[in-house]
């Protein structure tokens, strides 16, 4: 865009205009750690956003209920959460990136329409899906299981990662690959070598995706487990929370601790964010 | 030859598997016929006062009689023929099977007929008659456990043979005769399926064996076999996630288009044609304002895509555009802080939300009584309603555009806006001229994908607003959701829901992307 | 290294099934009431070494569903704590086990009737009896100072509560079972006896203005649920609170308050009557060996699981021998919830009742607001259940 500064004023309403938008985006964020931080299981009574006394209780209870084994119920699911969602996006990313990689750089039969069926299976909400996946998952013994959930996700993750993906390897050049396909290496080779490094910022991104797909979700968790050593944190998160009895400042410490993680993974990769994106649908 | 083999051979196992299916089906069936009938014969003569057919476990059970003490607890007995015992209380101590016959004596009076297989897959059948001579007591016959005929190895490897030798030699006759030996070859496998009796399993493997016939007669099969040889390397690297959507996404997709066409009441499902999608789209008599009609959540839910959509673009686009200013502090902090919504589960911000705008105790209603303006019930009024959850969805949503849009502004070429600077354009017609073009092939696959999840944005709209009031802020998918698991199970309405969901976002997506491009950005070619 | 943490990472998904002896039973109990059921289920395992019991723990939310759908294909549990609205349903399509059979007189005579008469459906007993759970009223004893016992008592605390922006009465009164005793306090019904539909009536209609009033003249909130009545009473905006058991643990520790029955309705002089739900442990049909489930059902119904019940978790157990245990007779609160038993009206058990809610909720919703009057939605949603209920296809 261009470099010119605008008058002083200007520069001052932009400031002083993101400064408030800002202040908006942050506002539930900031009443969700005051309810963590304060006494009470009520959620926040007035506007302020800032906590009138501090305690740790809330933190204390969240870590320290224990299940019926005698095992700390926290660091149980979150151990849960983070194998499904590391394996999640490991599997996801993975079959992703080949696929991708295929539809990227061959032509044949059937390319295109698999292509759209990739977008279109999207449009079948999932939540509705529950059911049938149910039959299914059951079928090939995978209910109750971390593999079939990790399954489950990866595959409700691949449409996005691979239309993302495809478009990031488009973008690719490829001079590169050609030079190397004269150097005698094979397919997979590059691939592997010389594809999968470029696209790192793409990877990323998907990573990113594949990793909030599985860390985010409670419905199928909470649905497909049956055994609460199984359960991933978001199913403990939400069940603090009924219609009949809700204990606000254990959900929302519970909150904070599950956004921290995601938190730090959009801090990290956000520079990848903004190109790993567009970079297939901008290159001009 | 070997081209021939080759078809027959792909073509064989197909067959083989739906004949393994027929024959599973077919001897449950024949066992279970067999089962029932004993024991119900069993039952007719012990009933007629005869002796009990040698083999099934035949006992003579009391009527229910209630405890003195609490009226609602029944009590039987039992007397078994082959023990010559006195008739005696019907409890646990009177055998493994006891319990069986309790239940099948309550079942017989209900009104039911008892004749059935047990669904331990143990193979035994029970079955209930009362007796000729005093209707009050009833004759229970148990048959003995029973094992499944064995599978047919030898005869499907004999089929096979006789298939194989079959297409051999029209293969060696050559000319049209090899179409015939393979067709020949294939139906061939079908032969004890109509043995069995099988009549739907025959049908398809001969119209499997004329298809393949035909598709071999024109080359098809080469031309697959060719297609697949050439394309080995794609095919390999789109394999992996093939299989997998296959079995996890397309099956499920197909099962859930299927469910739409059957009626789910009391754990049993019928067939009932169009009847769920005649009832949705009629809106089931109710009138077009009334929130429960299909065409009234129709035009909610499009409503909340395109307020949700037009609001995450401007917000989004708008912001980007700020952020992209080279003279802008605190850049990277400003963008942080902005994808942070994007950043925490969705479900946790809905029940923030919905707490925010609770009517006595929420955020928001004191933030409004600061500004002096009165206390606002957010969900007893459909404007209000639907307006928080949409404000729930801005504040979620447009995160997202915003880095799609600055991945496209950052990648415009600065001499664009420098060239037109020095024509004297104005910020507008730079805006309009340089910025739009870039921003649209980025935005228009993230408008598609948006509207998507947003049509299909059930966390929101379930934890916000719940569908107050009276169901009027529910959108397709929430509506959908309570067929199934607050009106009574309703399963296959859901299911029709599900399909009709899916078609109107076909639809949507095919007419939609045309609108903003001729072409969609996805599926270009490089 | 690498190998280690890939092993381990296959373990934990090889970890699956292993079939075994053991009888699985899932509830939805937290707090105080899980430790009660894990200690009698521990004696239990202490005595059977060889059969033990597996409590599954799974959310409230998502219970009922992940029942209904696991049962059928066989991966459900062989024992389950459920209350007994839907007995009917499950019972009609088979999902569990009627269990008359096993229950003979001795085990009858532990529970008082009413007690397993809710676990009964069509004839058939299919479930041992854990607890009642019904509404009562809460009221805070520094701003009380006698137990209301008439309507006109409680919206007579109202002037003085409003002067400090509080309410006389915080209850849920967008939920049908908080609406619940206004209904029956005015005769009205949601099932007839013989178990169908009866919801448009003249009684139902008068229970609704009851309750519209009650918001118009600010008596009570113009609209509660669960955890903001919890929040009004603990900073002692609302007076007094009609809730049940539950509420227990969301109350404060320095709020002083008491238990007592729900009061008179005073425009009609009857007393209001909430809806007795009754927890009871039941059978899947699937259930591996049905003897040894029925043992452990027994085992966790029978007086000394109850007492331990009833001590550590405050439940209102239905066994007969624990109402002389002196710690037992001892806790008023305990007393009022068992008092409040006599005068209630069992959940409607059948298939019907569970598609009434969210509809009569909706109306409830309509007419408490002033969107709607009571008579002529009512009449609209009876239309409306009927027409989920009814859809018997040939």
């Amino acid at each position: 865009m261009t470099d010119r500064k605008p008058s002083r004023g200007l520069m001052i309403l932009a400031h002083v205009g993101l400064v408030l938008l800002v202040a908006i985006v942050l506002y539930p964020v900031m009443l969700v750690c005051k309810r963590a931080i304060e006494p009470g299981t009520q959620f926040a009574v007035g506007a302020s956003p800032i906590p009138q006394s501090l305690t740790a209780d809330h933190f204390v209870q969240l870590f320290s209920e224990r299940g019926q084994g005698g095992d700390l119920l926290f660091l149980r699911h979150a151990a849960n959460s983070i194998i499904v969602a590391v394996l999640t996006t490991i599997v996801g990313v993975s079959l992703s990136c080949t696929a991708a990689y295929a539809l990227s750089r061959f032509r044949f039969p059937g390319r295109k329409a698999g292509l759209s069926m990739f977008l279109v299976v999207q449009m079948f909400p999932a939540t509705l899906l529950m059911l049938p996946l149910y039959v299914v998952l059951n079928k090939l013994h995978l209910l109750n299981s971390i593999a079939g959930l990790v399954m489950v996700y990866a595959t409700t993750a691949i449409p996005f990662c691979v239309w993302t993906l495809k478009g990031y390897f488009d973008a690719l050049p490829r001079e590169l690959e050609e030079a190397a396909r004269i150097d005698g290496a094979s397919q997979w080779m590059i691939f592997r070598r010389i594809m999968l490094p470029l696209a790192r910022p793409g990877i990323a991104v998907t990573a990113l995706f594949s990793f909030m797909t599985a860390w985010n979700e409670f419905i199928m968790a909470s649905t497909f487990m049956t055994n609460q050593a199984r359960y991933t944190l978001p199913v403990l998160i939400q069940s603090s929370v009924t219609k009949y009895s809700a204990d606000y400042g254990l959900f929302a410490a519970g909150a904070v601790v599950t956004s921290i993680p995601v938190m730090i993974a959009f801090y990290v990769l956000q520079r990848y964010l903004v190109g790993g994106l567009t970079a297939g649908a901008v290159k001009g | 030859m070997t081209k021939q083999l080759r078809d027959f051979g792909i073509t064989a196992i197909l067959a083989i598997v739906i004949a393994s299916g027929a024959f599973v089906a077919v001897r449950n069936a024949d066992l279970a016929e067999h089962q029932i009938d004993l024991a119900t014969r069993t039952a007719g003569e012990v009933a007629a006062g005869r002796d009990p057919l040698p083999g099934p476990h035949a006992v003579i059970v009391g009527p229910a009689t209630a405890s003195p003490t609490h009226p609602y607890l029944h009590h039987r007995t039992l007397r078994d023929p082959s023990t010559q015992l006195a008739e005696g209380p019907l409890t646990i101590a009177a055998g493994p099977d006891a319990k069986l016959f309790y239940d099948a004596a309550s079942r017989h009076d209900r009104g039911e007929v008892v004749a059935e297989l047990l669904a331990d897959a143990s193979g035994r059948a029970i079955a209930v008659r009362p007796l000729a001579h005093d209707p009050t007591h009833v004759a229970i016959v148990l048959t003995r456990a029973a094992q499944l005929a064995p599978y047919p190895g030898l005869v499907v490897i004999g089929v096979l043979g006789l298939g194989l030798a079959f297409a051999a030699a029209g293969a060696m006759l050559g000319g049209r005769a090899r179409h015939v030996g393979l067709f020949a070859g294939i139906a061939a496998i079908a032969i004890p399926c109509a043995l069995w009796h099988a009549a739907i399993a025959t049908a398809a493997i001969v119209i499997l064996a004329a298809m393949v016939a035909l598709a071999q007669a024109s080359g098809l099969t080469d031309r697959l076999a060719r297609g697949l040889r050439t394309n080995k390397t794609a095919l390999g690297f789109l394999a992996p996630a093939g299989i997998a959507m296959l079995v996890l996404v397309a099956t499920p997709f197909v099962i859930g288009i299927m469910l739409g066409f059957y009626d789910h009441h009391h754990g049993t499902w019928t067939f009932v044609g169009l009847a769920n999608f005649g009832e949705i789209l009629s809106g089931g008599g109710r009138p077009l304002d009334d929130p429960l009609n299909f065409w009234f959540i129709l035009g909610v839910t499009v409503l909340w895509t395109v307020a949700n959509i037009i609001l995450h673009v401007t917000l989004g686009v708008l912001v980007a555009m700020v952020l992209s200013r080279r003279w802008l502090w605190g850049k990277g902090i400003f963008r942080m802080l902005f994808i942070l919504p994007w950043a925490i589960p969705n479900y946790i911000t809905a029940l923030i939300w919905h707490g925010m705008f609770d009517g006595q105790h929420g955020a928001v209603n004191s933030i409004l009584h600061l500004l002096g303006i009165s206390h606002v019930s957010w969900f007893e009024s459909w404007a209000t309603s639907f307006a928080a959850n949409v404000i729930t969805n801005t504040w979620l949503g447009f995160p997202f555009m915003m880095i799609v849009a600055l991945g496209a502004l950052e990648s415009i070429p600065r001499e664009l806006y420098e060239a037109a600077s020095v024509d004297g354009a104005s910020a507008w017609q730079k805006f309009r001229h340089i910025t739009l073009p870039h921003l649209k092939p980025a935005l228009g696959p993230a408008v598609a994908l948006g509207s998507i999840w947003t049509f299909n944005m059930f966390n929101v709209i379930f934890l916000v607003s719940g569908g107050a009031p009276g169901g009027s802020t529910n959108i397709l998918v929430t509506d959908a959701y309570r067929w199934a698991f607050e009106r009574g199970e309703r399963y296959g309405m859901s299911a029709a829901y599900a399909t009709i969901i899916f078609l109107v976002l076909l639809l949507w997506t095919v007419f939609g992307t045309r609108i903003i491009r001729k072409k969609p950005a996805i599926g270009d070619e490089p | 290294m690498k190998l280690a943490a890939l092993a381990a990472l296959a373990m934990s998904i090889g970890a699956c099934e292993q079939p075994s002896n053991n009888i699985v039973l899932w509830h939805a109990y937290n707090g105080a009431e899980r430790d009660a059921l894990a200690a009698s289920a521990a004696t239990w395992n202490a005595a059977h070494p060889d059969r033990q019991v597996e409590l599954v723990a799974v959310p409230y939310n998502a219970f009922a569903d992940k029942l209904t759908s696991a049962i059928p294909g066989g991966n459900g549990p062989d024992l389950f704590i459920y209350s007994q609205d839907r007995i009917g349903d499950w019972a009609a399509s088979g999902a569990i086990e009627p269990i008359e059979f096993y229950v003979d007189d001795a085990r009858a005579d532990r529970f008082a009737d009413a007690g397993l008469e809710t676990m009964t459906y069509k004839g058939s007993i299919y479930g041992l009896p854990l607890a009642s759970k019904s509404l009562v009223l809460y009221y805070r004893t520094d701003l009380v100072t006698a137990p209301p016992t008439t309507t006109d008592a409680i919206v007579a605390l109202a002037p003085a509560m409003t002067a400090k922006h509080g309410f006389a009465l915080a209850y849920a009164n967008g939920d049908l079972y908080g609406h619940a005793p206004w209904l029956h306090g005015f005769g009205g019904t949601v099932m007839s006896d013989d178990g169908t539909l009866h919801i448009a009536s003249p009684e139902a209609a008068r229970a609704m203005s009851f309750a519209r009033q009650l918001v118009i003249d600010k008596v009570v909130p113009d609209h509660a649920e669960g955890p903001q009545v919890a929040s009004l009473f603990n900073e002692g905006l609302a007076a007094t609170v009609i809730s049940g058991p539950w509420f227990i643990s969301d109350i404060g520790p320095n709020v002083p308050y008491a238990v007592t029955t729900l009061p008179t309705v005073s425009p009609t002089g009857e007393l209001a009557e909430p809806f007795a739900s009754a927890e009871g442990i039941l059978m899947s049909a699937r259930a591996k060996d049905k003897d040894a489930a029925f043992a452990v059902m027994d085992a966790l119904t029978g007086d000394v699981a109850a007492l331990e019940r009833a001590r550590r978790a405050r439940q209102v157990v239905p066994n007969k021998a624990i109402w002389s245990d002196p710690a037992v007779v001892a806790d008023a609160t305990l007393g009022a919830f068992r008092a409040q038993l006599a005068h209630s009206v069992p959940l409607p058990k059948t298939p019907a009742m569970r598609t009434v809610w969210t509809p009569y909720e909706t109306a409830l919703g309509e007419v408490l607001t002033g969107h709607a009057t009571p008579a002529e939605r009512l009449l609209a949603l009876e239309k409306e259940v009927a027409g989920y209920t009814h859809v018997e296809r040939p």
